[in-house]
């Protein structure tokens, strides 16, 4: 399976918001109601497309307790996104947002996209968070938003796949230096930027490189 | 000591010679002097001093100089020159072996360098510096501090893996120094890593993410693959220890598509097959062994079944396990090595079908071309190869048949007689060959192979006890069973002879024990001599039943045992330790509670007197244990959450007493006011009142007040009561005058029609008297108009009678 590029997520957030919910969700299709606690971190991967293009998100799902946040840190340099997950139902798991993106802005590189993530909206009844809370700590911050249910899929594909997106956006723009691994960005294997992706048009959205007929 | 004689006068000035000063005096000069010197040159020439006593006098130098040290790493970090010899100083501290200078005085197996990386470590913030120092590119600074790393882990390696877990981006500096154009440098860190990654997940999780398999790789390349020197073997030993036993490092691997890259570096080229041995050099051997060890990481049996059968499938789908089959079948393969490959491929292909179907098919290029399964084979009945390879051999066979129906018909198969002609060599033929074989190690790996390809499939068995076996010419055949009977009865004999091994003699009648009791368990009573209530009488009047329950029970107890039922795969270092089968162990475990319990139901006296308990299988001895705990923890939530809802009630009771508490007190002293009133009003009856308790008027007070709230409510209900017929009244009295005013208007217009009315009489009268007509005929019709006038006006003061009562 070769790809395009492949991007490194990190999943953060208060413990018990989801966050590993989300992932098996995102990889295996499935919820689990019931979730053994994250030791330390664990990996998840998946193939999706963006442009016609295959790209691989490796996805470090992190411990969201207290004690395992030194050891979380290490991963934010290597990482190219970041999902930031609170938990609706829960109101102060959306209060400690301010610590979690202090210390992402920290530790990451600057570049890092994140999105704000609402989890277990499908507890509508049980909401402590409301959804205007979420955009305006978004907007304030500079984050993309969603509200999502790992429990009925709702969002989760669009979580992952629109944060793929801004990243590839950032990348045509050139704001990623995508030589340097420590982005969290690699090139795929038969992808270097300079060969032409030979007969990859598929009619649907007009290819950007001009694909003159005669 | 002539040198440092003379470097000590280069620092310190010459000393006088007749008072030399002793070690532990020189360095507590220079350490003084380290620390209080104004001038970076002259700490530096310290610093130089110390580092070059730091071997003889170790123990000085560490005791007095350490945090004189340490502060030079902080405060004079800029210096590249001096930071330098602090952390070569600190590595001669902290080294954990003994220099040949110190051995005459601390001995050659002194902890010293443990005990001061010990003291080193207290302050937390130490190890953090040394960190911070890797950042630097000195080579003069970024090396040394790379070995004092090294060597604080070799020492206290759980302590310096926590402290680099929590220091921020620990990990990753370490992981930046593998990219180090250097190769000392590169180098020494992969030792680092490799040190650090042992048994720590996290730290292995954090290298993993930090790239670390493309630079392994990449090293793996530049150093010239499997042909490469030790460096190679570093990396592999570094792979190794990112993946054994980590499910999230596997995953990572699988992911990131690096087993693809294994497939080239086992593509081991056999151009030098004239001269064999020229390509396996003892470094190429410790390579290849790594290689094997790293895939066996990724396909272990204990591993999650879904993520290895994922690994397994990309193995065969990239070539991996042709490369590996190609091993199997290449001349020239050391025996080391060639073992340790037969070990992998079985577990590349165990459980797994189509990797069983490939190995089914690889030919071996021999004369005639042999199926690879039955040259292997036939090395494990060869008494001359190894042992360690004949157990290999066996693994990949047990692999091979492993949830693998076909391919355990397709053995059995082998075995019935054939309408063709008789094939060159088979599977089962080998197997039957082993069986009769003098060689008692070919007896035992026959009889397990072949009871692989009975796991789970009754037809196999069925047909398996239709197997005759020709043995020598003349004598008549044999059945497989009588065959086996036949070698268990010798090695009862054997044992009973020999009769030194209490290990062996156990197993043995353990194993008896077990057999009797299929015999009693699975028993259709069809042989009347054998069937189940004589054998249970058989078991009780010549065993004992206690006898025969301890002998069963004897087989668990083993150490062997348990030793067996960890790992599929044989662990016999040597032929004496080579006893129980890996799935015998399995099978017997969910056996010995139902044998037992069928010989116990058996037993015509346990069927009447006591009633017992059935044992139990461990796993559902498990589930229930499960059950309980499941139980418990639901029943602890529960109480939890009774609890909390209780301590709720409590506070709001709490705070309901303390109201009543201050009611209680107003009232008290309310009463207290009316009672004095009442002395005042009445002093008369002043005894009378003081007899009545305090409680009492209390409760007077309550009911006065009780009453008096009823009566405001009360109150308050007339009051609206009243309101209501006010607005009742106003409302009528507005309609009423309304109507009036309406009929004022009426009989306003009435009258006004009566005056016109009137009038026209008056005009025709006076017409009729002007024609001359006589009137007084007319007379009767007008008194009855004035009639309706006075009625009319009756009514209307009827009306403004009505009105204005």
């Amino acid at each position: 399976m070769s790809y395009a590029y492949l991007f490194k997520y990190i999943i953060i957030g208060d413990t018990g918001v989801g966050k590993s919910c989300l992932l098996l969700q995102f990889t295996d299709k499935r919820f689990q109601p019931v979730h053994d606690l994250t030791i330390g971190v664990e990996f998840g991967a998946r193939m999706i497309t963006i442009d016609g293009k295959p790209i691989k998100l490796q996805i470090w799902d992190t411990a969201g307790q207290e004690a395992f946040r030194s050891i979380t840190r290490s991963y934010y340099r290597g990482a190219a996104g970041a999902l930031l997950v609170y938990d609706i139902t829960r109101r102060e798991t959306f209060n400690h947002l301010t610590t979690w993106l202090e210390d992402a802005r920290q530790h990451s590189n600057s570049n890092m996209v994140i999105m704000l993530i609402g989890n277990k909206s499908d507890l509508d009844n049980r909401r402590e968070v409301r959804r205007e809370e979420g955009e305006a700590f978004a907007r304030e911050h500079g984050l993309v938003f969603m509200e999502t249910s790992a429990k009925t899929a709702i969002n989760v594909e669009d979580a992952f796949i629109n944060t793929a997106k801004v990243i590839y956006e950032k990348i045509q723009e050139g704001v990623f230096d995508i030589n340097n691994e420590a982005n969290g960005i690699k090139i795929g294997p038969q992808h270097s930027p300079t060969s032409p992706s030979g007969l990859t048009g598929t009619g649907g959205q007009g290819n950007t490189q001009g694909g003159g007929c005669c | 000591m002539e040198y440092f004689k003379s470097s000590l006068k280069s620092v310190l000035g010459s000393a006088s010679v007749e008072n030399e000063p002793s070690g532990a005096d020189t360095v507590e000069r220079l350490v003084d002097r380290l620390q209080s010197s104004t001038l970076l040159n002259d700490r530096r020439d310290a610093c130089r001093a110390l580092k070059a006593l730091s071997r003889t006098y170790r123990v000085e130098v560490g005791a007095q100089g350490m945090d004189a040290l340490r502060q030079i790493l902080e405060m004079d970090r800029t210096d590249c020159e001096i930071i330098g010899l602090a952390l070569d100083t600190l590595c001669n501290i902290t080294s954990p072996k003994t220099f040949d200078e110190e051995v005459d005085k601390h001995g050659p197996n002194n902890k010293v360098g443990e005990q001061f990386t010990e003291i080193f470590i207290k302050n937390a913030d130490s190890v953090g510096l040394v960190l911070a120092l890797l950042e630097e590119f000195e080579f003069k600074v970024r090396w040394p501090a790379i070995k004092l790393l090294m060597h604080l882990s070799t020492n206290r390696l759980k302590d310096i893996q926590e402290i680099i877990l929590v220091s921020p981006m620990g990990v990753s500096k370490l992981m930046d120094l593998l990219g180090d154009s250097r190769e000392v440098i590169r180098n020494d860190v992969l030792l680092l890593l490799i040190q650090l990654t042992k048994g720590n997940a996290n730290i292995q999780k954090i290298v993993a993410f930090e790239n670390a398999f493309d630079r392994i790789f990449d090293v793996i390349a530049q150093e010239g693959n499997v042909e490469g020197g030790i460096v190679v073997e570093d990396c592999l030993l570094l792979m190794l220890n990112l993946l054994r036993g980590n499910i999230s490092n596997q995953n990572f691997f699988k992911e990131g598509s690096y087993i693809q890259k294994l497939t080239p570096m086992f593509q081991i080229s056999s151009e030098h097959d004239d001269n064999p041995l020229s390509t396996w050099s003892p470094q190429k051997v410790s390579n290849v062994h790594c290689m094997v060890q790293v895939i066996r990481a990724l396909v272990a049996p204990s591993g999650p079944a879904q993520a290895v059968s994922n690994c397994q499938r990309i193995m065969r789908a990239c070539g991996l396990l042709q490369a590996l089959c190609n091993i199997l079948m290449a001349s020239g393969v050391p025996a080391d090595v060639l073992t340790e490959t037969i070990n992998t491929v079985a577990e590349v292909i165990r459980g797994n079908s189509s990797n069983q179907e490939f190995l089914a098919g690889v030919m071996a290029p021999s004369n005639p071309p042999r199926p690879a399964i039955v040259v292997l084979l036939m090395s494990m009945v060869n008494e001359k190869q190894s042992f360690a390879l004949r157990c290999s051999v066996l693994y990949c066979f047990q692999c091979f048949l492993y949830k693998n129906e076909m391919g355990q018909s397709q053995l059995i198969q082998t075995l019935l007689p054939q309408g063709n002609e008789v094939p060159s060599l088979t599977t089962g033929q080998l197997l039957c060959g082993g069986l009769f074989s003098s060689d008692s190690l070919s007896n035992w790996f026959s009889a397990v192979a072949l009871s692989y390809a009975l796991i789970e499939d009754n037809t196999q068995k069925e047909q398996l006890l239709r197997v005759l076996l020709a043995t020598n010419i003349g004598k008549p055949p044999v059945t497989l069973m009588q065959q086996c009977v036949m070698l268990l009865q010798q090695g009862t004999l054997l044992s009973s002879q020999e009769n030194n091994d209490d290990l062996q003699e156990t197993l043995l009648q353990s194993m008896c024990a077990m057999l009797i009791g299929l015999c009693v368990h699975f028993n259709d009573n069809s042989i009347s001599n054998y069937t189940k209530e004589k054998l249970c009488n058989l078991i009780e009047n010549r065993i004992g039943l206690e006898r025969f329950q301890d002998a069963i029970g004897g087989l668990a107890r083993h150490e062997v045992y348990s030793r067996t039922l960890k790992h599929p795969q044989p662990s016999a270092k040597n032929p004496s330790e080579l006893l129980l089968d890996h799935e015998f162990c399995r099978l017997s475990k969910t056996l010995e509670g139902v044998i037992t319990k069928s010989v116990l139901d058996g037993s015509s006296l346990h069927q009447k007197n006591e009633i017992t308990t059935p044992i139990l299988p461990d796993s559902v001895l498990i589930t229930q244990y499960k059950e309980v705990i499941r139980e418990q923890s639901s029943q602890i939530q529960r109480l939890n959450q009774l609890t909390e809802s209780l301590v709720k009630e409590k506070n709001e009771l709490e705070v309901q007493v303390h109201d009543l508490r201050s009611s209680i007190s107003h009232l008290k002293d309310q009463n207290l006011v009316l009672r004095a009133a009442q002395t005042n009003l009445m002093p008369e009856e002043n005894e009378s009142i003081n007899v009545t308790t305090n409680e009492g008027c209390t409760k007077e007070a309550e009911k006065y007040k009780t009453v008096i709230t009823e009566l405001e409510i009360r109150l308050v209900e007339y009051a609206s009561m009243v309101k209501k017929y006010e607005t009742d009244f106003e409302r009528k009295l507005k309609e009423k005058s309304e109507e009036l005013e309406k009929l004022k208007k009426d009989q306003e217009d009435l009258l006004e029609l009566l005056a016109e009315d009137e009038s026209k009489i008056m005009r025709y009268e006076e017409k009729l008297a002007a024609l001359g007509e006589k009137i007084e005929t007319d007379e009767s019709s007008i008194e009855l108009d004035t009639d309706d006038q006075a009625e009319c006006n009756n009514s209307v003061e009827r009306i403004d009678r009505l009105i204005s009562p």
